[in-house]
């Protein structure tokens, strides 16, 4: 048994870190146990990183942790057919035809306003089913006064398209082509829906809601990030452990006493943060014995099918684009011909087989020489499972995919690493591989984010909480769900 | 039909209903031909006189078929584990050869069913209850080492009440009569089958529950009804069941209250303080459904409560709301029964706080009667009583009296 400790932080990605961190500005020392070699999860493994671009991050956390880390602008470039690369930054339009850059800005610019009026309800706990206190009255209030200052037509628009298709949305307000393709991945990336599947505007309307839509890089990538807000932590007097996964969550007389790790080592604390998935926290760390059954039934039953096969590429050479563009680190590669290409590639998805023509985003580091490609639509479990010769089916479509933006791919790559949803959910413990730990769907989001009855980050066991992707608001790499977890925590504490 | 061939007598079932493993038996009986549905079987509610039948319960002994009732075997090494997750009871301490009257609740605390555990081996455990809960079952399960099997066609039933049902099974050679308890339950053998005999029933008074393979239903139903020709053995219907366990003051789901499973509206569900169950909630032991919902209800007085009143005069209060100083509501009647053996005009009834306490004042019930066609409407005193209205020493006593 080893010695006990104020509290104790289950992984140490940035969700993890920013928790810790905010712990540990209120004296309470939390000690940080993850399960991999490294810290900063899916962000953090040096010689692989699942989620490459951490450009949602919500300033107001680095603000409230003290971390000074400038954040430079991204853009976005997709092909146009006629081979042209269009490019986007911010909601400006450069490289296509006038009219169709102007519609995109314009729709760019509704859909941000939009998204800043939602933005505050993420900052915050999610508004409860049953009983509201003052508090949660006073924020939904506020919420709903910034809903307002978006006028009765704003209003209108934002509720008859927030539950709607993004497909619909593109063919009504811009028309589907390389900028439709864009606005379709953005809703429906690390998910399991297509751009027609009911409900993908409000996922696109989240993602937007960091920086008005603008993506933005911390300078130094998301090695600076996660060194930054590691380093909160333990300077603040906390510690990080890399290589403790933890087996057990321990409870005594319904009250969360500490956590049992693979090792057998026994460290007590009286309050417990799990970033783990919901269900690798409920249902394996702690256990069904602890909960009823109608909330296990609500938590197994929660959707995160991970639908994004990550694939580093290593290169020989700068890649360059058909008409001359290179790739810089602070570019984003979109490939796919238009909304109708992505939902295809869904579709085969669906059905657990590997669309023929997988869409992707990809971005380059210039220091390493790598391509990081997030492929979209490929299921974790197709039929037949992942056989050799599917990771070389997989490897070559999305090959062919690049070529036909990169001419010169195929003689520039000299390594290929592959890493399958499946490959995902073994090594983050994250059910179906979900980039965030369940799927943004209307009925997993806000009060129902994990599922309906946990959503209040305090779980039933007194002193455990959830902080990690699969808590509100949930995914990306916003820091959103640490933050509001840690502060609920507090609150706990108090009480 | 080939001349002086006699028509072979071919048991009726009502239109929809499903025969039981008694059917036959039953339907050469029912002179009444009166049938009800219990989950999808044919179940007679009364077979020639409801107070003959009824009487039989209190003076002699019956024979009534209980083989519709929902009943599951959950085996394996987590079996008392999650049977014990399931009801709020601890059945830790219930022995093999044992049965447990336990309640089950939602995640709110609101009960779900009632029913009996039957205590089978260390890790096989049987559940009888009214309403079918295989979906539940498997919900509690989840994540443990149990199978659990739909056994209600697996098994008929008979319940064999009455004061000289002992007796009966005397001359039928069953020697555990003698040493059994209430809530035990031993192997025994009737007509040559192996029966399991349990000590238990609906009436609260002397009986047994048999429980036997369905194709040898008809052995051991002629077997009892051959013995208890000299003991006034009747074969009886639901109606008359329902006045003893009206008397007997046990709840019938449906009636008295609703399973949280099927209340549509929130408030129609009941907890466990509510039904005045409160001392088959054991916060003792380890988690289970609906503890962290009851511990908080048990903090605060219940919102009403079932309780048993006892009316003025001889009108039973069948539907009858409950007031106070005859002006203001406040609660309902579920069950009412003017009871030939207690004497004495009995009813359940849903009072609201702070009305539901035993002791409260100026409660009346309101009766409508019809006397040749008009509507007659009476107010009649109630009042709260705690003590079962029908108990007798012959319930319990062991070895059972004999006639």
């Amino acid at each position: 048994m080893s010695e006990a400790r104020e509290a104790i932080i289950i992984g140490a990605g940035h969700n993890g870190l920013v928790a810790a961190g905010l712990l540990a500005r209120k004296e309470i020392r939390p000690l940080v146990l993850e399960a991999r070699d490294h810290i900063g999860g899916m962000l953090g493994d040096q010689s692989f990183r699942v989620s490459p671009m951490p450009f949602s991050l919500r300033p107001e956390f680095l603000r409230a942790l003290d971390i000074d880390l400038p954040a430079v602008p991204m853009a976005t470039l997709v092909a146009s057919p006629s081979g042209k690369t269009i490019r986007v930054s911010g909601n400006r339009v450069e490289g296509c035809d006038t009219a169709d850059a102007e519609a995109y800005e314009q729709l760019a610019r509704r859909l941000a306003r939009q998204a800043e009026a939602l933005s505050g309800m993420l900052l915050r706990p999610p508004p409860s089913l049953d009983g509201n206190s003052f508090r949660e009255l006073l924020s939904l209030a506020r919420t709903g006064l910034k809903l307002r200052g978006l006028g009765k037509t704003g209003l209108r628009d934002l509720l008859r398209i927030a539950l709607s298709n993004v497909h619909d949305l593109i063919d009504d307000e811009i028309g589907d082509g390389p900028l439709g393709a864009l606005l379709a991945m953005d809703a429906t990336l690390g998910g399991a829906m297509g751009p027609r599947s009911p409900g993908t505007v409000l996922p696109l309307l989240y993602r937007m809601t960091a920086n008005a839509g603008q993506r933005m890089m911390p300078a130094g990538g998301p090695t600076a990030l996660v060194k930054a807000l590691a380093s909160k932590v333990e300077t603040a007097g906390g510690e990080v452990r890399t290589n403790a996964p933890v087996k057990r969550i321990l409870v005594e007389d319904d009250r969360v006493a500490g956590v049992c790790l693979e090792s057998g080592e026994i460290i007590r604390a009286p309050l417990v943060l799990s970033t783990a998935a919901p269900g690798t926290t409920l249902l394996e760390m702690l256990g069904p014995e602890y909960l009823d059954a109608e909330f296990v039934r609500r938590c197994r039953k929660m959707a995160s099918a991970g639908m994004v096969a990550r694939l580093d590429f290593e290169l020989s050479a700068a890649p360059a684009l058909a008409d001359g563009t290179q790739l810089t680190a602070s570019d984003r590669l979109v490939i796919a011909e238009n909304a109708a290409a992505v939902e295809a590639a869904f579709n085969a998805a669906k059905y657990r087989g590997l669309p023929e023509r997988p869409v992707m985003e990809a971005c380059y580091d210039a220091g390493r020489g790598l391509l990081s490609v997030s492929a979209q639509f490929i299921p974790c479990n197709p039929e037949g499972g992942w056989t050799k010769v599917l990771r070389l089916k997989l490897e070559k479509a999305v090959k062919g995919e690049i070529a036909r933006i990169i001419p010169d791919f195929s003689k520039l790559v000299l390594s290929t690493v592959l890493m399958t949803p499946q490959d995902i959910e073994t090594a983050y413990r994250v059910p179906g591989g979900h980039w965030h730990h369940g799927e943004f769907r209307i009925d997993q989001l806000l009060m129902l984010r994990p599922f309906d009855g946990a959503s209040n980050y305090r779980m039933p066991v007194e002193g455990l909480y959830l902080c990690g992707a699969g808590a509100h608001p949930g995914g990306d790499i916003s820091g959103a769900p640490g933050f509001n977890g840690a502060r609920a925590a507090l609150a706990g504490r108090r009480r | 039909m080939a001349k002086g061939q006699k028509m072979s007598p071919h048991p009726q079932v009502p239109m929809g209903l499903e025969a039981g493993p008694f059917h036959q038996q039953l339907d050469a009986l029912n002179g009444q031909h009166g049938w009800m549905n219990w989950m999808g079987f044919a179940s007679p509610t009364v077979l020639d006189n409801m107070e003959f039948e009824y009487f039989a319960i209190r003076n002699q002994s019956t024979l009534f078929d209980i083989s519709p009732m929902c009943k599951y075997l959950i085996e394996g090494a987590d079996a008392e584990k999650v049977v014990n997750r399931l009801v709020t009871r601890d059945i830790r301490k219930l022995k093999t050869g044992r049965v447990a009257y336990v309640i089950w609740c939602d995640e709110d605390g609101n009960v779900i069913d009632d029913g009996t555990v039957f205590r089978l081996a260390d890790n096989s455990i049987r559940l009888c209850c009214q309403e079918p809960q295989l979906a539940w079952l498997e919900d509690v399960a989840w994540g443990f080492d149990v199978a659990i099997r739909d056994v209600s066609r697996e098994i008929a039933a008979l319940a064999l009440q009455g004061p000289t049902s002992a007796a009966l099974l005397r001359t039928l050679a069953v020697g555990e009569v003698e040493h059994l308890k209430p809530f035990d339950f031993a192997p025994v053998r009737i007509g040559r089958k192996k029966v399991e005999l349990s000590r238990t029933g609906f009436t609260g008074d002397l009986g047994y529950e048999l429980w036997m393979k369905p194709e040898d239903a008809g052995t051991v139903w002629d077997a009892l009804l051959q013995a208890g020709n000299q003991y006034g053995l009747r074969v009886i219907g639901y109606q008359a069941l329902e006045m003893a366990r009206i008397e007997a003051g046990f709840l019938l789901p449906k009636t008295d209250f609703l399973s949280s499973r099927t209340a549509l509206r929130p408030d129609r569900t009941s907890t466990p303080f509510e039904l005045g169950l409160e001392g088959m909630v054991a916060f003792d032991k380890p988690h289970f459904n609906g503890r962290r919902a009851l511990l908080r209800l048990a903090g605060s007085p219940p919102r009403r409560k079932l309780v048993q009143i006892e009316v003025d005069k001889d009108k039973p209060a069948v539907n009858a709301l409950v007031y106070h100083r005859q002006k203001k509501e406040v609660g309902m009647v579920t069950s009412a029964l003017w009871s030939p053996t207690c004497k004495r005009n009995i009813a359940y009834a849903w009072l609201d706080a702070p009305y539901c306490e035993p002791g409260s004042e100026d409660l009346w019930v309101e009766i409508y009667l019809q006397k040749e066609i008009r509507w007659q409407r009476r107010m009649e005193r109630c009042r709260i009583v705690t003590k079962r209205f029908f108990s007798h020493e012959r319930r319990a006593a062991t070895p059972p009296a004999g006639f």
